[in-house]
């Protein structure tokens, strides 16, 4: 080992330190009593070793159940969208008809437009559709992804057409020729929308913390939020919970990522776009 | 060609019904309502030019646009130079260096409430262990979150800590995109280290750092959750973005109209910026 080898680890620890040392931080300060959290000077090693702050989390919100919510959003969202998308990307990749280039353009250039532009009238159309302060209000909106069908239909574009014409010399339909080529053959694509969707979902806040009031209905990003009041905000809250709530927050984003992080990176490299 | 029209209509039909009702009919709307004059509890009137008018004179909505231009001029550099670095640096064939990969993408996959939390604790100007190890060097202790000259800086620290990791991904498969051939030759013209990054590894780069830029572009612009749970906003109107001031406006002042126009005013600065953004980065080609 030379010195210029060594300044390459020290860095690379350094850099581990930085991306790491937050998290580790909140962890061990969580499990101190409130007392403790803000002694001075910081304890490495919590001297009462408790569990607490959590139970106290799970005692006074409804925790377990906005994680459950935020679940079952983010796995009805992400399948919403991969129906409705591959079937609109196989029209759009694979088919001819009158219109395609309007439609297609129409669609993608929603890219453009963010969702604060249309937020209020969605909310209004929302509450007129009475739909407000229900997951539906939010899987819905979640299943008119653009991004999905912009990825889905380039990947469609590229497939071979003789695949294609092989299927149908052999009797196959349209429904079968995108069911059992289009797709099988799409694997790639379809798992990093896959991905993009369980990421965008997951982590939705703006849409769901206007249309969900109720505060078991509410999922996990929104629930959490409540446990900061801003530092510049006069609420008074315990550091405890707080720190608490967002360990717990952290476990599955940090289990789904780490099992399936090839997908993720190979996702994020694959398209470099988010929501 | 008719025949394969019912077919496409068939395929479609249930993606663009519901992109109709939730994305392009809003959209379009959106610009509709951005001309009335319309509180929750009155009804809606047609206001005309009325609330763009008013929007060139709001103080606060220079407020937030100065904020957010302020922060994406604070976040842009880091989130481009850094994760370039950072990607240059594990791309070299280094023990642990999956390791630090994979710990440098994990704040990224957090929600960004949780990473607002921690930081929070982290900046506490009393008990803080910021302010502890500042001190401990000599440093007069500093109000990250709760003096204005600072706060907007202390949230933007936090958003390149927290998107640092999924730059370095694109720049990671960039640079594994580029021929191994290209640094050999370079090599034998005698080239050395920095010679080679700038001839060669940078300009081959351009199309991600493009990307990268539209994409820190587009989410600086529309910071909002960040900030919902770090600051509120405060202290006073210091870390007041557009997207902050539009909330407060439509969805806890209720003045759907003027938010509504809001919201149009953000998009046209996403599109006039990502214009100068590509026709900058074709300039120079």
């Amino acid at each position: 080992m030379n010195v210029k080898k060594i300044s390459v680890y020290v860095l690379m620890a350094f850099i581990g330190i930085i991306f790491l040392f937050p998290l580790f931080w909140s962890l061990i300060s969580s499990v101190k009593p409130e007392n403790q959290i803000i002694s001075y000077p910081p304890r490495w090693i919590p001297e009462n070793f408790t569990f607490s702050n959590y139970s106290l989390v799970l005692k006074n919100h409804p925790f377990l159940t906005w994680m459950w919510n935020s679940v079952f959003i983010t796995v009805a969202s992400t399948i919403l969208v991969l129906i409705l998308t591959t079937l609109a990307a196989y029209a759009f990749g694979r088919l001819e008809f009158r219109g395609k280039k309007l439609i297609f353009t129409l669609v993608v250039s929603m890219l453009l437009i963010p969702i604060q532009a249309y937020i209020v009238p969605l909310f209004l159309l929302v509450s007129e559709l009475g739909l407000l302060n229900t997951f539906a209000s939010i899987i819905l909106v979640a299943g008119a992804n653009v991004t999905s069908v912009f990825i889905l239909t380039s990947f469609f574009k590229s497939i071979p057409k003789e695949l294609e014409e092989a299927a149908r010399i052999d009797g196959c339909k349209d429904f079968g020729i995108f069911s059992r080529i289009m797709l099988p053959l799409s694997k790639p694509a379809v798992s990093t929308v896959t991905i993009l969707m369980f990421i965008t979902n997951w982590n939705n806040f703006l849409w769901p913390l206007i249309a969900i009031r109720d505060n078991s209905l509410k999922p996990l990003t929104v629930g959490i939020a409540q446990f900061m009041g801003g530092a510049n905000s006069t609420a008074q809250f315990q550091y405890g919970t707080s720190l608490a709530g967002a360990c717990m927050a952290i476990i599955p984003s940090i289990i789904v990522f780490l099992s399936l992080q090839r997908y993720f990176v190979e996702g994020i490299a694959n398209t470099g776009i988010k929501g | 060609m008719n025949k394969q029209g019912k077919i496409a209509a068939l395929f479609l039909l249930p993606y663009l019904l519901i992109f109709t009702i939730f994305r392009f009919g809003p959209s379009m709307a959106g610009l509709f309502v951005g001309f009335m004059e319309w509180n929750i509890v009155g009804d809606a009137a047609f206001a005309g030019l009325d609330n763009f008018e008013k929007l060139f004179r709001d103080p606060m909505f220079y407020t937030s646009l100065k904020n957010t231009m302020l922060f994406l001029l604070m976040v842009l550099p880091p989130l481009v130079v850094f994760s370039l670095l950072l990607a240059v640096l594990l791309n070299q064939k280094l023990r642990y260096r999956n390791a630090v990969r994979t710990v440098s993408i994990i704040p990224y996959v957090l929600i960004p409430a949780v990473v607002g939390i921690i930081w929070n604790w982290l900046y506490d100007n009393n008990f803080g262990i910021l302010n502890y190890y500042l001190k401990m060097i000599g440093i007069a202790p500093i109000e990250w979150l709760t003096n204005d000259k600072y706060a907007l800086f202390s949230v933007a620290i936090v958003t390149v800590w927290s998107y640092m990791g999924y730059n370095m991904i694109l720049y990671l498969a960039g640079l594994q995109d580029i021929s191994k051939d290209l640094y050999e030759a370079s090599t034998i013209d005698g080239a050395n280290k920095f010679q080679t990054f700038m001839k060669i590894t940078l300009p081959l780069l351009k199309p991600i750092t493009s990307m990268i830029i539209t994409l820190t572009l587009i989410n600086a612009i529309q910071i909002f959750d960040q900030i919902f749970v770090m600051t509120n906003g405060g202290p006073g109107t210091a870390t007041l973005t557009l997207v902050q001031y539009l909330y407060g406006t439509a969805f806890q002042n209720y003045n759907l109209g003027y938010g509504s126009t809001l919201g149009i005013a953000i998009v046209v600065i996403l599109i006039v910026l990502v214009q100068i953004q590509s026709r900058l980065f074709k300039l120079d080609n």
